[in-house]
């Protein structure tokens, strides 16, 4: 099922995602780094189910792990030496501390990345840029269009090629790849002569008269409205903590943060409401639906 | 190649382009270090990024290209997009650098780039989005509108053997000298000496496949793609006028 | 009033030797439906591509087109986008974004209106064409049907006058076709919108037309109301006759004044008036057992099941079918019930999951590649285009040789000797794509027979191809197949299987569910079979071609 973040408007998509992803990266605090991590896992099983399980478990994971033990091997800042290596370089807490609070902060974002491929779909991306990039989204949409054309053409060009004793498993290397550049010589030749018809298409409706206009079937709501307005009260909430140095961290050369005391942990909720909220909403939709469902 | 009125535009703009980007790399490399007190690596590459493009996307838009033009673009494009996932299979083993270098020996150097980004753009659309995105986008189009460039200036022979060492040599230092540091730099959030040397060591024989695959790739294709884009820019008076 | 009039019309292209079109007149009535007919080549879609400047194509160009009493000259582009609605033959190359909605509205973001005129027009023509249940799809997701539909609907968006319509069904499988040509036809009848269109397979067509015109090399050769085109051509004695509607051909070559029927319905009351009182109904054959000759079996599939992914439903169903030395088996049957897959499964591109695919005993798919399709299978893949590679019809034969140790003369005396059996002689020096669909098909076999094939599968060869190249290309087939070569060939065409083949298969539901000589086959159908069987089955079970009916009406007339 379509999670309900999806259907609001896509230049709130867009924004949101751009904007967290943002945080995710410079707000380098241990809590707000575990907040987006968090809050992006759960949002990544929401709209990907298990496939997200697999890949946050087994390729995040181990990556957050190999990447917090790299820094310190390169970076000797700190002030609480752990050890010092067999190079005769200390290693430092403080850069433990920092590869991990790094390696959090770069899976968050792949985590935020996977849903945000799942949310921004080709056609909400063409319409935010639809009208400012007219002609390139155009070639954009043209080029989804192609694509998938393309790989069948591939397809039905390499089985033509097998029949002829051509195909791409047998003979030695340079035959195969022979056999295999033939197969895209001819997938060239087939794409350039068939576009042609296509142009000719397009002029044919008219491209090229001037004063085209951008249709879409997108419209903002009254909820798209109330989400933004939510959304950047939340965010300069929070940049204003950082600006006034309410919330801080730092880790060289010795790790200092804010802890949980009342006014910061007061930032660390408005974060987590941030975070959460395309998960929010779906619950509340989901919520909702169930007691229209129950009432009708 | 055809010299005529077209091109001499051509010259300006692209003249213009690079003016252009001249201007904006410096401008904020300086925002980055007086106001941001260089503290947001990525996020001031990443501007860098955005406002390189920016030009070519804005002069594109400009002169309202023809459906012809656009269809050989998105076509050259989608044939870079499909190429890629045709060899998923083999990591490192991909055609686009090659096409990218191709559409802009035979199409110029502005649409070299934007055959390059936006093949770095779409592709993602098919194998997901990321950080790695706009890096992607930046090293594709710089090497396209570089072979535009060299070749409209004569620094580059139009031959194959040339474009094949030019290839081999982009997709190494370029691509990889550009996408292993931004690398680390995403996943770091800083750079140092030693972590980008670190990438560079580990990243040496992805890079080199990748280089030798491009420069077959060329080798091969340099024959039939040219052919077949004159061709139709022949038969169909595609691209002048 | 004149929607168009064309005026003393002549063109000839760059390099020609001879005019495309020459003198051209025409005047085209508001709301009328208009065919123009005409085997490939004939000057149809130049003529057609001259009525929109846009399209028009290159060369020199004498007389005059009106349209609606202005020259086509002086009509700007913006008001020739909106008003002259032009679709070609395929569906794919004219689409041009990658959602249904967004290209439903292309025509109209280029014309310029606002958002909600165009969310009206958008929503308006998916309900006409009932496009709503996949408004919000990929186009890759269609049919090829479904695609030429969304042409139509996104031309009609811009609420044209006139519909221009380039052998739009060529394309399309028979049912698709009609499909398309019965909302044309809905267009026409309920919007009044004028309708010229160009076709190749006339059967469907010409009870739907106002009013027909054939062309042949660059002129009008006959014009006139559906029923009346068929005596004209007849008086000629003109080869495009043979194009026509089986009952306009029966009614030519049987004496006798009454009108000409155009549809089946009409040729079976024609018949009945024609050949007296009705008076005992022809027993209908029924499907006789399977006439087993004693030729060896060469291709043999055995309760073969396969399916293109683990998720998916089985594509074949135990299917049995059996290829014996030397026959022409056709394969028929509806879209989707896995005919082209059964053919990829005996050249072993595929393999099934259960069951056996055997090739003069051994399992196909065994067999390594270089001895499976050299001087054993050759296969025509159903997009002929698949093949070509170099720039010249010739290159592109060498190279099939490239990997034989053959001395250039005996490359040459081979490609020669193709070349001539498949009647390319004279385009060898063309590109291939500057070819025809009938020519591309037949270099793309020429192709394939230097590989000297003892067994040719063949996956609808005839799409697209107009009755005169179809005709050539059975002779070419009859040619290969007296010279010991097996043919198996896969189609929607009924007319040419019954016409050509010697035994036919019946697929449904991913299995032959009836086979049988290519007679007994037809006659024991009462859908599946030929128009001239269906006109005359009450009366002479045993016709199946269009002379087999005329012969029968001629002994049996009183």
């Amino acid at each position: 099922m379509k999670d309900a973040f999806s259907t609001y408007h896509p230049l709130v998509n867009f924004i949101y995602f751009a904007v967290v992803i943002l945080f995710s990266m410079f707000l380098m605090h241990p809590v707000f780094l575990c907040i987006s991590f968090a809050s992006a896992f759960l949002y990544s099983l929401r709209l990907n189910g298990k496939r997200a399980l697999k890949f946050n478990l087994l390729f995040l994971v181990p990556f957050l792990l190999v990447m917090a033990l790299l820094n310190p091997l390169f970076n000797h800042q700190g002030v609480t030496i752990l050890f010092y290596a067999s190079s005769g370089n200390p290693i430092t807490l403080e850069a433990v501390l920092y590869g991990f609070a790094a390696a959090l902060m770069f899976v968050s974002v792949i985590c935020w990345f996977s849903c945000y491929n799942a949310v921004m779909t080709s056609d909400k991306f063409l319409y935010l840029f639809g009208r400012v990039i007219p002609a390139l989204s155009l070639v954009f949409s043209m080029v989804l269009r192609f694509v998938p054309r393309f790989k069948a053409q591939i397809c039905v060009i390499t089985r033509a090629q097998a029949c002829m004793g051509r195909d791409l498993h047998s003979g030695n290397l340079w035959q195969r790849m022979k056999n295999g550049v033939q197969i895209l010589s001819i997938m060239v030749t087939w794409a350039l002569e068939h576009s042609i018809e296509t142009a000719t298409s397009m002029k044919s409706r008219g491209y090229g008269l001037p004063g085209r206009t951008v249709f879409s079937i997108f419209y903002p709501e009254k909820r798209d409205r109330i989400f933004l307005l939510l959304f950047f009260a939340l965010s300069v909430f929070i940049l204003a903590g950082f600006a006034c140095g309410i919330v801080f961290v730092r880790y060289y050369p010795a790790l200092g943060f804010t802890g949980f005391a009342p006014v910061p942990v007061i930032f660390y909720i408005g974060y987590l409401a941030l975070c959460l909220l395309p998960l929010i909403i779906d619950l509340v939709e989901e919520h909702q639906w169930k007691r229209f469902v129950s009432i009708t | 190649m055809q010299y005529d009125a077209t091109v001499t535009n051509k010259k300006t703009r692209t003249v213009l382009t690079g003016l252009l980007f001249l201007l904006a790399v410096p401008i904020l490399l300086a925002v980055g270090v007086f106001i941001l007190h260089d503290r947001s690596y990525y996020l001031i590459s990443l501007l860098l990024i955005i406002c390189s493009m920016i030009p070519f996307v804005w002069l594109f838009e400009r002169r309202k290209p023809q459906a012809r033009e656009l269809v050989v673009l998105a076509t050259l494009i989608a044939l870079a997009v499909a190429g890629r996932a045709a060899f998923f299979m083999l990591p490192q083993v991909k055609p686009v650098i090659a096409i990218v270098i191709l559409a802009a020996v035979c199409l110029g150097a502005e649409s070299g780039f934007l055959v390059g980004a936006m093949t770095g753009f779409v592709s993602n659309f098919f194998f997901g989005q990321g950080p790695w995105t706009p890096w992607q986008m930046f090293c594709f189009g710089l090497i396209g509108y570089l072979a535009g460039v060299l070749v409209q200036s004569g620094w580059l022979p139009a031959k194959k053997i040339p474009l094949c060492i030019f290839g081999g040599l982009a997709t190494f230092l370029i691509y990889g000298g550009i996408m292993d540091p931004a690398a680390v730099l995403v996943a770091q959030g800083y750079l140092s000496w030693q972590t980008v040397l670190v990438a560079y060591g580990a990243g040496v024989w992805f890079n080199l496949i990748h280089a030798v695959s491009t420069v077959v790739f060329l080798f091969l294709f340099y024959g039939p793609l040219t052919q077949k884009l004159e061709r139709v820019k022949n038969k169909y008076g595609l691209l002048d006028g | 009033m004149e929607t168009f009039r064309i005026d003393n019309l002549s063109f000839t292209y760059p390099l020609a030797i001879r005019p495309a079109l020459a003198g051209i007149d025409l005047a085209v009535e508001q709301g009328e439906f208009l065919l123009l007919c005409g085997f490939s080549g004939c000057g149809k879609s130049t003529l057609l591509r001259h009525l929109k400047t846009a399209l028009a194509p290159h060369g020199q160009k004498s007389g005059q087109i009106d349209f609606n009493g202005v020259d086509l000259q002086e009509v700007g582009l913006r008001e020739q986008s909106q008003k002259i609605g032009f679709v070609v033959q395929s569906p794919e190359e004219q689409i041009v974004t990658d959602k249904v909605w967004h290209e439903l509205a292309f025509g109209l973001e280029s014309l310029g209106y606002d958002q909600q005129t165009i969310r009206l027009r958008v929503a308006e023509m998916a309900s006409f064409f009932g496009i709503q249940n996949w408004f919000h799809e990929d186009v890759a997701t269609l049919s090829g049907g479904q695609k030429q539909l969304l042409n139509l609907a996104s031309i009609m968006a811009m609420q044209p006058e006139v519909l221009i319509l380039d052998e739009p069904t060529g394309q399309l499988d028979p049912i698709a076709a009609l499909d398309f040509l019965q909302t044309v036809k809905r267009i026409n009848r309920e919007l009044g919108v004028t309708v010229i269109l160009s076709e190749q397979r006339l059967e469907e067509v010409f009870p739907l037309a106002d009013r027909v015109v054939v062309m042949d090399r660059g002129k009008m050769i006959a014009e006139g109301l559906p029923l009346e085109v068929g005596n004209q051509l007849k008086k000629q004695e003109h080869e495009m006759f043979y194009a026509l509607p089986s009952p306009m051909q029966i009614h030519a070559a049987v004496v006798g004044d009454l009108p000409c029927p155009v549809t089946v319905r009409e040729g079976r009351r024609w018949l009945d008036q024609i050949c007296g009182p009705y008076t005992e109904a022809g027993e209908p054959v029924a499907a006789t057992s399977q006439n087993l000759s004693r030729q060896e079996e060469v291709v043999t599939l055995k309760e073969v099941y396969f399916k293109y992914e683990k998720e998916q439903p089985d594509v074949i169903k135990g299917l049995n079918l059996t290829v014996r030395q030397g026959e022409f088996l056709a394969v028929v049957g509806g879209n989707g019930t896995g005919k082209s897959t059964a053919l990829m499964l005996m050249s072993g591109l595929l393999k099934p999951y259960r069951g056996k695919v055997l090739l003069n005993g051994k399992a196909v798919a065994s067999i390594p590649g270089k001895e499976r399709f050299w001087q054993n299978l050759g296969v025509l893949p159903q997009d002929p285009q698949a093949l070509f590679v170099k720039k010249t019809v010739m290159l592109d034969l060498l190279e099939v040789l490239s990997d034989q140790k053959l001395s250039e003369y005996e490359k040459e005396l081979k490609i020669n000797e193709v070349a001539t059996l498949t009647e390319i002689t004279s385009l060898l020096a063309m590109h291939p794509y500057d070819l025809s669909g009938g020519e591309q098909q037949r270099a793309a076999l020429a192709k394939i027979l230097l590989l000297d094939p003892r067994i040719l599968l063949l996956d609808e060869p005839t799409k697209g191809m107009d009755a005169r190249f179809k005709r050539i290309f059975a002779a070419i087939l009859q040619n290969l197949q007296s010279g010991g070569v097996t043919i198996v060939l896969v189609s929607h065409d009924v007319e040419f299987c019954a016409r050509y083949a010697e035994r036919c298969a019946l697929f449904f539901d991913g299995s032959a569910i009836s086979v049988g000589e290519a007679k007994e086959f037809f006659c024991g159908n009462s859908f599946y079979t030929t128009a001239a069987n269906r006109m005359a089955r009450h009366r002479f079970p045993q016709a199946v071609t269009t002379e087999d009916v005329i012969k029968a009406c001629n002994t049996t007339r009183p």
